[in-house]
């Protein structure tokens, strides 16, 4: 790996993650007040038979108890969008959009293999994946605290959370990473990390809206992540390994193909 | 298939000459059905300057693009500075200073970001750049603004910079003067001139005849992926035809015309082409009935020309 490629990677995402950073912090800082505001609320319509309880229920959270406002705010599609930014847009044009742009083929004149390329924009990305993550679920420790209703949660479960979630969001990482080596163009690079993320997504919400269909949310990553279920001491370590499997595989796909790509030159 | 750094077969090279700094041996190479490169076989020597001529799309930037590393050769072999450029290709690139054509840098960097950036990268030390740069007019306030508001002169000159600044042990330009201004050009020359002198080897692309002949030591001519000739500049120059322009005062001696081909007589004019040596012509021709002689340099336009020109390769074959 190559600690200044890793640093300019980093350097080119600031601005963004700056941004994202912050809107992460506010995102989780709102769902605690959304939970202490409307909780209740919620309860008493399922109560009183106006709604079906499963269509209180979004992916594999809901507003009925702390840790369940937890899975929504970061299964939410803002959340969805906040991490995606980095884990779909800058890794599928990351090695696609340098190949296109033909500043990749400067770098490679370098002294540096495409493997150790490849492991620096890598690093750099999870680690902007995690920053993020970690703003939204630290925002969201710092709604619940403001609240004061902590308590309604174990903390010490926290890393726990952080780790099953960068596990999925690298899983995402990983293969928009691989698809960007794969393609000489960012737009198909992209298209292919989108289409996975929002199949995924597709398959989790289709299954927790609909009953007849909940046996979709097995094959999706996103269900494999449950923040809830973690934070009231019931880490699945099946999931956990789903999520680090799902995110391996393309980086050893990875690993075999770029270094035996032919980078002709741009067009 | 050899790759980048991971497992691959040495094939021997044969008859590669001692100082050779690049050798290529029947090396080929197909994308699909299209074939870019064939059986080509060349020597580069260390100290020269090698001039690779073709017409676009003959297999230039591909040639170039396998030594590099870039692209995998489907058969041959071919070495840089010793080293099979299959295994060790990162070894290369760390003595090796590379211009691509139409080169792309980063837009939102400063120029000074980015030889920095890519100096750093090359883990050398920048020895070169502050006199490359007073050479090619890049002041400090030029390299301190941002790429994207360069100009394509301005970021080709970047371009020789950055391949240049680490003081390479050889030098690969793919088209190094496109963009550049012709005093520019004659700057980027002068570098050149100097490297050579330094014993630097250079490897460049062109398809710019006058900037071939002015600099290069040897050619190699490329058509459609084949070798179609190398030649030693000098040599060929020597050889080649100069076109002759005599006027004289009365009827012209044609009998004193030796060495003179295709001649053509209008009135007290004769023009021709000569062959050979000028001195011995001259010393014939003189005589106080000629007024006037022209006796234009010899240009390898011709000769590249003839390479060129179609069914060319078959007439090699």
């Amino acid at each position: 790996m190559s600690g200044r490629l890793l640093a300019q990677t980093l350097r080119w995402q600031r601005v963004r993650l700056i941004a994202v950073v912050l809107a992460g912090i506010g995102w989780g800082l709102l769902i605690p007040v959304i939970y202490g505001a409307f909780s209740d609320v919620v309860r008493d319509l399922v109560d009183s038979g106006a709604f079906p309880a499963e269509l209180m229920n979004f992916g594999s959270g809901s507003l009925f108890t702390l840790p369940g406002a937890i899975t929504l705010g970061l299964q939410h599609p803002l959340a969805i969008a906040m991490i995606g930014i980095f884990a779909v847009g800058a890794s599928a044009t990351a090695v696609a959009g340098e190949r296109a742009s033909g500043t990749l083929e400067v770098l490679l004149a370098r002294p540096i293999s495409r493997l150790t390329l490849y492991a620096s924009i890598l690093a750099a990305l999870l680690i902007t994946v995690l920053v993020v993550l970690v703003a939204i679920l630290g925002g969201m420790i710092g709604g619940a605290a403001l609240q004061g209703i902590t308590d309604e949660m174990d903390l010490g479960q926290i890393p726990l959370v952080v780790l099953n979630g960068f596990g999925l969001w690298a899983a995402f990482t990983t293969f928009g990473l691989a698809a960007s080596v794969s393609f000489d163009r960012p737009g198909p690079a992209i298209g292919l990390s989108l289409a996975y993320l929002l199949a995924n997504y597709f398959l989790e919400i289709l299954g927790s809206l609909w009953t007849d269909a909940a046996w979709t949310q097995d094959y999706s990553l996103f269900h494999h992540f449950n923040p809830g279920s973690i934070l009231t001491g019931d880490l699945q370590a099946g999931d956990l390994v789903i999520v680090l499997v799902a995110a391996l595989v393309p980086i050893i796909y990875a690993i075999v193909i770029f270094p035996r790509r032919d980078l002709a030159a741009p067009a | 298939m050899p790759v980048d750094g991971v497992g691959a077969t040495i094939t021997p090279m044969e008859g590669t000459p001692s100082n050779a700094v690049i050798s290529t041996r029947a090396l080929t190479k197909h994308y699909g059905s299209v074939t870019a490169l064939t059986d080509l076989t060349l020597d580069v020597t260390e100290g020269e300057i090698y001039g690779f001529l073709g017409p676009n799309g003959a297999g230039k930037s591909t040639m170039i693009r396998t030594l590099l590393g870039f692209l995998h050769a489907t058969s041959g072999a071919a070495s840089v500075l010793g080293m099979d450029v299959a295994l060790d290709s990162v070894e290369i690139r760390r003595l090796t200073g590379y211009l691509p054509g139409g080169i792309a840098l980063y837009d939102s960097l400063t120029g000074e970001q980015v030889l920095d950036y890519l100096v750093d990268l090359q883990g050398r030390e920048p020895r070169r750049r502050a006199e490359l740069c007073d050479r090619l007019e890049l002041s400090g306030s030029v390299l301190r603004r941002r790429v994207r508001d360069y100009s394509r002169g301005m970021r080709q000159k970047i371009g020789v910079v950055q391949a240049l600044q680490h003081d390479p042990e050889l030098a690969i330009l793919d088209e190094p003067t496109e963009g550049l201004d012709p005093l520019m050009q004659h700057a980027f020359y002068r570098i050149l001139d100097d490297l050579r002198s330094e014993g630097r080897t250079v490897f460049f692309s062109s398809h710019v005849l006058s900037e071939v002949e002015r600099l290069c030591d040897r050619v190699a001519i490329i058509r459609a992926g084949r070798l179609m000739a190398i030649h030693d500049v000098a040599d060929l120059l020597a050889r080649r035809r100069r076109r002759v322009m005599l006027r004289w005062r009365g009827t012209p001696d044609m009998s004193a015309l030796p060495g003179l081909e295709d001649v053509q007589v209008d009135g007290n004019r004769v023009i021709g082409m000569l062959s050979g040596e000028v001195a011995g012509f001259v010393r014939a021709i003189a005589s106080p009935s000629l007024e006037d002689l022209t006796i234009e340099p010899a240009s390898l336009e011709e000769a590249f020309l003839e390479y060129y020109a179609p069914g060319a390769e078959e007439q090699q074959e």
